[in-house]
C-alpha cells in the first residue's frame, strides 16, 4: 500500500509501548494494531487527533506516502 | 440488541416454525388427494358430480393429478422460501444481519416467490378449465399483485442488504 503507517518509528522515538498508547488514548490494542500493521481501510480523524496529540507529532509523521514501485 | 427487537425475533421464529408446519400438512393433504385421484377414482367421480363444482367430473383425473403436481412443487418452493427467512431471522438474532450471506439468502427467496407465482399460472388455467367459472376453485392461483410486489421487495432488499454489507465492511476495516 502507498500509504505507510509509521506508528511503529514514532513509538520508539517516544519509548512508549503500543499497549501505553492504548490505554492513553482509549483506543483498542486491537485497532492499534490493526493500523500499525498496516491492515487499516480506513482512520479517523479523531484518531489521528488523539494520536498525534499523544505522540506529539503532525499527521505527516504518522502518515507517509510511498511509491510502490 | 432491544428488548423488543428479540421479542418481535422470537414470534417471527415461531410464526415461521408454524408456516413450516402448515406447509407439511398441506403436503399431507396434497398427496393423499393424489392417491385417492389414482386408486379410488370411481369414488371421487361421484363425490365430484355431487359436489357441482366440477364443470364435467367425468373426463378431469388427470388434470386433477396434475394441479395435485403443480401444488406439490408450489409447496416445495414454500419451503425453500421458509428455510431460507429462517436463515436469516436466525442471523439477525445474532445481531450482525448486514452480512454477504442474507443478501444471497433474500436473493433465493426472490427466486423462490418468482417460481411460486410462475407455477400459480398453469394452476388456475387447469382449475379453471375444470371448475364452474364462478366456485371458489375456479379461481384458484393465477397472477397475484401481492406476489409480485413480494417478489420485487425481496430483490430491492436483497441489493439493501448488499449494499449495508459492503458499508460493514468498509467500518469494520475503520480505526
Amino acid at each position: 500500500m502507498a500509504i505507510v503507517v509509521k506508528l511503529d518509528d514514532l513509538l520508539h522515538a517516544k519509548r512508549m509501548t503500543l499497549t501505553d498508547l492504548s490505554e492513553r488514548i482509549g483506543i483498542t490494542l486491537a485497532n492499534l494494531s490493526i493500523l500499525k500493521t498496516g491492515k487499516a481501510k480506513a482512520m479517523r480523524f479523531s484518531t489521528l487527533e488523539a494520536i498525534c496529540t499523544e505522540l506529539g507529532c503532525q499527521p505527516g509523521d504518522l502518515l507517509v506516502h510511498e511509491d510502490d514501485g | 440488541m432491544p428488548a423488543q427487537h428479540s421479542t418481535l425475533l422470537g414470534v417471527t421464529r415461531g410464526l415461521l416454525w408454524l408456516m413450516l408446519g402448515l406447509v407439511a400438512a398441506a403436503t399431507v393433504l396434497v398427496l393423499v388427494v393424489g392417491i385417492a385421484l389414482i386408486a379410488a377414482w370411481p369414488d371421487v367421480m361421484v363425490e365430484l358430480k355431487n359436489s357441482k363444482v366440477f364443470v364435467d367430473p367425468g373426463i378431469i383425473q388427470s388434470q386433477l393429478l396434475w394441479m395435485m403436481a403443480v401444488l406439490a412443487a408450489i409447496l416445495a418452493v414454500a419451503v425453500y422460501v421458509l428455510r431460507q427467512l429462517q436463515a436469516l431471522v436466525a442471523s439477525a438474532a445474532t445481531g450482525d444481519p448486514f452480512v454477504a450471506a442474507n443478501a444471497r439468502r433474500l436473493r433465493r427467496i426472490g427466486w423462490g416467490l418468482v417460481a411460486a407465482q410462475l407455477l400459480a399460472i398453469p394452476l388456475h388455467m387447469i382449475a379453471s378449465s375444470v371448475a364452474a367459472a364462478h366456485s371458489e376453485f375456479a379461481g384458484m392461483g393465477g397472477l397475484s399483485l401481492n406476489n409480485i410486489l413480494a417478489i420485487l421487495l425481496a430483490f430491492v432488499l436483497a441489493a439493501v442488504f448488499e449494499q449495508g454489507a459492503a458499508m460493514r465492511d468498509e467500518l469494520e476495516g475503520t480505526v
